[in-house]
């Protein structure tokens, strides 16, 4: 009763869940023009994750996983394999490398498991791997965002404020997995923490990170609440902390349209999904696409801090996984969609998903 | 009957765009003041057997007359800034100084009576020259002057009190002022009827009565603005003076007596009742209507309290707390009528476009993207900011219109020299050049203008004729957006939208009611009137080739008509085109007999979806804040070329946007199509291949000039 109470008085004065607010971005999150002023990068379709192998820096991008290698000629991505389903998510170890596909399963290269390949495909589930992570040389740790639909479909789940992702322990030798944590709204980011027996999950459409317990199941804990935008992946950076990418941003006239049930299901059943109002990866699409208010151009310019559907941002967390710093591409900027960012000798390195580019920037510099 | 007719019906139906334009409306601030005298009505009414008893009523409003119109004295003088104390004492002094003239000196009453009003409203003047002129401080003058005049009453009343008992004034015409009455209804009542609407008038629609407001609004703006401050409140303090020596001959004819309480404590009733009406105790704010609606209550609540036979004290209680009640809920309301209004007044209805048409590059649709406009050469580039429209005048010299309201020249052949032609102001719109090459502007904001060739800036026209049912006074003109020029000499323009300005008509698409209409101004007669209405957001219109009809576009509506203006066809309306992928705007005539339209926005499907769930809009307007609202995508836009009949023979596309990305306006000069966007920062010179390379605009309507 009181709950119904309560959600009906929220829905009538806009409170609590009812509440449209965004998170400002503010103190450490105060926007800046970081990304789009990196001058350092390189084209590249659609990358989607990065690790460190063996010392050498790998991207994933639709089917195929490519390295990044300095040459005389400058940076360039050498194809280093292709494989027969889209990759959504690779990880590494001090020898084996992980790399997650989009039907459910994992195949684990070098090391002592090599050529092994785990399946999470359950019937009746979808079981699309969002992170991958080692925990030790024999266990892995996997998010998988949505048991209802593909991460293809990653819009419709934001919509409808789905909460059907989990958390997987494998244990490498015998193939067992187990549930660490059910019922997570898009689960999309993981990494060991330093404990030894805790891990860091972004829950993607929460907006926020939850601690889990490694070994068994457990209740999650929130740690970093209020996120401006949704979390994608998540790197430590050496030093306690962690490196942050948010692939998309909060926007007050999606929060809206996710609690409009009758014009949201007409919205998807009747339009194409680029024409959604929905977060995207890509930040100039067709007119076709929804426009608000402040993004009208005035004299040919898009103001920075207009409402946009898509956003670039990267946080730094120290120890305390608070944010210390962030680099961001605004609204007028094109490189959006960043899913992903690795710390590696004093550069960082984040996937511009939206943007179709892979960024190198220099960490000496930020304060 | 399916939902989506039950939908179109309800918004058909229900006018819920009144509330949001009832609450812009200033009389919108009398609701809290009503609503706690229909409370204090229903009170009582229901407390009181007999309440509503019309010999009851009447005997109620018998003293209504006298402190009503001591309310209204002092209403006047805090709407000025001020306050005057001494109301309760002129009064006194009023009654006092009739009754010793009529008994003691044996007058007659017509000279008794301006006698007395001479007293008072030299009271009032000698306040008025020390507040006014000698600017001292209202509150304690008035004070003093209650004091004085107080001791003065007394004095009287010392040396006349018993001979005024004694006698006995006799006259028909004054027993008829105490207890007489005009069509059932006391005279006193009746009088203070007169002079309250009189005052209304004077406050709301006379010269005195603005100045009055203006110099409580604010003494020192008014000062600079150059108002005679300091003979406003003097005539302010006289005029209260007035009204007191009014109100206190007719008690002296109502009861005949004299006694030192007469008008005691009256000054608290009239403040409480200036207040509980809503007038603003800072000054500026308020009117008579306040004044009275505070009179009827609390003189309501003061019998009210009698007859229920509360003690002495439980009537004051009861007064103290309904003021109290009155004056916060006037203060909340004052605070947050503006929010208020600002969440209600978008009403958008449904509204059904037909499927979207394809514009996809290199498809068979007549509106597929290309780069045809990739190539212009650029007029103008950063020194002109939001061109609406550009025209042409017989010397090939282009003129465009800027957000600064000037209108700027751009010279032939070249157009490289620019210079400001001439400054009227507001946002200037849509362009025409008649035979002599005068320009007429259709000037958002401010009306119909015209620029002679030697620069003099002469207003045409800025209202129609009011519609009697609007509650909004659409006889003004807020978005003059497009005009044409008929051959017979009547200008037809267009008005976009009657309930936004200029400053936010994207938020029309959101409603997309029919708040558009076309005027038409007569030079013959000078008369101005609407000639259609209910159009969604007129835009652009045009006298057809042949002279006979003009064409328009109604921009959310997605549509061109042609509306009849001679002939035998003459007022009929038809559909052209309907149905467009985009927002029309401006559309001109094209050298081949066909027309050019430009689009200022493209179509969106999430925004067509949304267009037919009024509901999910409202919601969206009343909890969002503007610049999140989902907008028509005014980022993009393009051109098309329609024949006489309507079909598309040409669309013209700036594919990357860099230069035309959206398009108010085209004129086609001599072979080359000349662009502009409202906001943009050029305007843009398109060669046309094929056209006539000796076609001009100025030509195909007032022929060959020789």
């Amino acid at each position: 009763m009181m709950p119904w109470l309560r959600s009906k008085v929220d829905n009538f004065i806009g409170s609590g869940d009812a509440a449209l607010a965004v998170p400002p971005m503010d103190g450490a999150l105060k926007p800046n023009r970081a990304l789009d002023t990196c001058k350092t990068g390189f084209a590249i379709q659609a990358p989607d994750d990065l690790c460190v192998w063996n010392g050498i820096l790998l991207v994933s991008s639709g089917k195929g996983l490519f390295s990044i290698q300095r040459a005389d000629a400058g940076v360039q991505a050498v194809l280093h394999r292709t494989y027969e389903n889209e990759i959504t998510a690779i990880a590494a170890d001090a020898a084996a490398l992980a790399v997650a596909f989009a039907d459910g399963d994992i195949l684990i290269e070098g090391g002592r498991h090599d050529g092994r390949r785990i399946s999470l495909a359950e019937a009746g589930k979808v079981r699309n791997p969002t992170a991958v992570t080692f925990l030790g040389a024999e266990h892995l740790a996997v998010c998988v965002g949505s048991a209802r639909y593909a991460h293809i479909d990653w819009q419709r789940d934001l919509l409808e404020r789905g909460s059907s992702g989990s958390v997987w322990r494998i244990d490498l030798q015998t193939e067992a997995s187990v549930c660490l944590a059910d019922g997570l709204a898009y689960p999309y980011g993981i990494m060991p923490l330093g404990d030894g027996h805790s891990i860091l999950v972004s829950e993607s459409w929460k907006h926020r990170l939850l601690r889990l317990d490694a070994t068994r199941p457990s209740s999650p804990e929130a740690v970093l609440n209020d996120l401006p935008g949704y979390p994608a992946r998540l790197h430590g950076d050496g030093v306690g902390g962690a490196w942050l990418a948010l692939f998309a941003p909060r926007n007050q006239l999606v929060e809206f349209v996710m609690r409009e049930p009758e014009y949201r299901d007409l919205m998807m059943s009747s339009l194409a999904p680029a024409y959604w109002i929905a977060p995207s990866l890509r930040s100039r699409g067709s007119f076709l696409e929804p426009l608000q208010g402040g993004g009208v151009r005035q004299m040919g310019m898009l103001k920075p801090w207009a409402p946009t559907r898509s956003y670039g941002l990267v946080i730094g967390l120290d120890r305390n996984l608070q944010p210390r710093r962030s680099l961001h591409s605004r609204a007028d900027g094109s490189r959006h969609g960043t899913t992903s960012c690795l710390a590696s000798e004093d550069q960082l390195i984040i996937a511009s998903k939206g943007g179709n580019e892979i960024l190198f920037c220099d960490l000496r510099g930020q304060s | 009957m399916s939902s989506v007719t039950l939908t179109k019906l309800r918004y058909r139906y229900f006018p819920d765009h009144l509330v949001g334009e009832a609450l812009s409306k200033r009389w919108i601030d009398n609701v809290p003041a009503v609503i706690w005298l229909l409370v204090v009505l229903a009170i009582f009414g229901s407390l009181i057997p007999n309440f509503f008893l019309v010999s009851n009523l009447i005997d109620s409003t018998r003293q209504l007359g006298e402190t009503g119109l001591v309310v209204l004295a002092m209403t006047v003088t805090i709407l000025s800034g001020g306050i005057d104390l001494s109301v309760g004492s002129i009064f006194g002094l009023a009654n006092i100084t009739m009754l010793v003239l009529l008994n003691i000196f044996a007058w007659p009453l017509y000279a008794a009576i301006p006698a007395t009003l001479l007293v008072t409203g030299c009271i009032g003047l000698i306040n008025g020259i020390l507040v006014g002129y000698l600017r001292l401080r209202a509150f304690l003058t008035t004070l003093v002057t209650l004091i004085i005049v107080r001791a003065v009453v007394d004095m009287l009343l010392l040396n006349y009190a018993q001979p005024v008992s004694a006698a006995n004034f006799d006259s028909p015409v004054w027993d008829f002022m105490g207890d007489g009455d005009i069509f059932e209804l006391p005279f006193s009542l009746v009088l203070y009827g007169v002079v309250a609407i009189a005052l209304h008038v004077v406050l709301s629609r006379t010269r005195p009565g603005w100045r009055i407001l203006a110099v409580g609004g604010s003494r020192r703006s008014a000062h600079n603005v150059g108002l005679p401050v300091r003979r406003t409140i003097c005539g302010t303090y006289v005029l209260s003076g007035l009204l007191c020596g009014l109100a206190g001959i007719l008690y002296a004819a109502r009861s005949n007596s004299a006694g030192s309480e007469v008008g005691l404590g009256l000054e608290v009733v009239a403040i409480a009742a200036a207040v509980l009406g809503g007038n603003s105790l800072g000054g500026g704010r308020g009117s008579i209507a306040k004044a009275i609606i505070g009179t009827v209550t609390i003189m309501l609540v003061t019998n009210g309290v009698v007859r229920v036979g509360l003690h002495s004290g439980g009537g004051s209680m009861v007064l103290g707390a309904v003021l109290f009640l009155a004056v916060f809920t006037d203060i909340r309301w004052l605070k947050h009528r503006h929010k208020l209004l600002s969440r209600v007044y978008v009403s958008p209805t449904f509204f059904e476009l037909g499927a979207l048409p394809d514009t996809t590059k290199g498809s068979i649709s007549p509106y597929a993207i290309n780069n045809r406009l990739g190539d212009v050469e650029l007029i103008g580039l950063g020194t002109i900011e939001h061109p609406e429209d550009v025209i042409f005048d017989s010397n090939d010299n282009l003129y465009c219109g800027d957000r600064r309201g000037d209108l700027v020249r751009f010279d032939a052949p070249d157009y490289r020299r620019q210079q400001v032609f001439a400054h009227i102001g507001g946002m200037p719109a849509g362009l025409a050049c008649d035979k002599d090459d005068n320009i007429f502007i259709c000037v958002a904001g401010m009306g119909l203008y015209k620029v002679s060739p030697d620069r003099a800036v002469t207003k045409v026209t800025d209202e129609t004729n009011r519609s009697f049912w609007s509650i909004i006074d659409d006889s003004r003109l807020r978005i003059a957006d497009d005009l044409d020029i008929a051959p017979d000499g009547r200008i037809f323009f267009s008005e976009a939208t009657v309930r936004y300005d200029a400053h936010d008509w994207p938020v029309d698409a959101l409603e997309s009611r029919g708040n558009g209409r076309i005027i038409c101004y007569d030079p013959k007669t000078r008369k101005t009137h609407t000639v259609l209405r209910n159009l969604v957001f007129a835009n652009g219109v045009v006298t057809a080739h042949d002279g006979q009809s003009i064409l328009f576009c109604e921009s959310w509506g997605c549509r061109i008509s042609r509306y009849w203006i001679s002939g035998p066809n003459t007022g009929k309306l038809e559909r052209v085109l309907e149905n467009l992928p985009g927002y029309p705007d401006n559309i001109n005539r094209a050298s081949d007999g066909s027309y050019w339209i430009a689009m200022l926005g493209m179509r969106s499907p999430a925004l067509d979806l949304a267009l037919r769930m009024p509901g999910f809009r409202k919601r969206m307007a009343r909890r969002l804040p503007h610049d999140q609202w989902l907008y028509p995508n005014i980022n993009r836009g393009c051109v098309i070329k329609i024949t006489e009949k309507g079909e598309v023979i040409d669309v013209l596309w700036d594919e990357s946007g860099e230069n035309h990305p959206m398009i108010t306006s085209m004129r086609e000069h001599k072979g080359s199509l000349f662009l502009s966007g409202i906001t943009n920062n050029r305007i843009g010179r398109y060669r046309l291949r094929d056209a006539n390379p000796a076609w001009t605009s100025h030509d195909s309507y007032w022929g060959v000039t020789a």
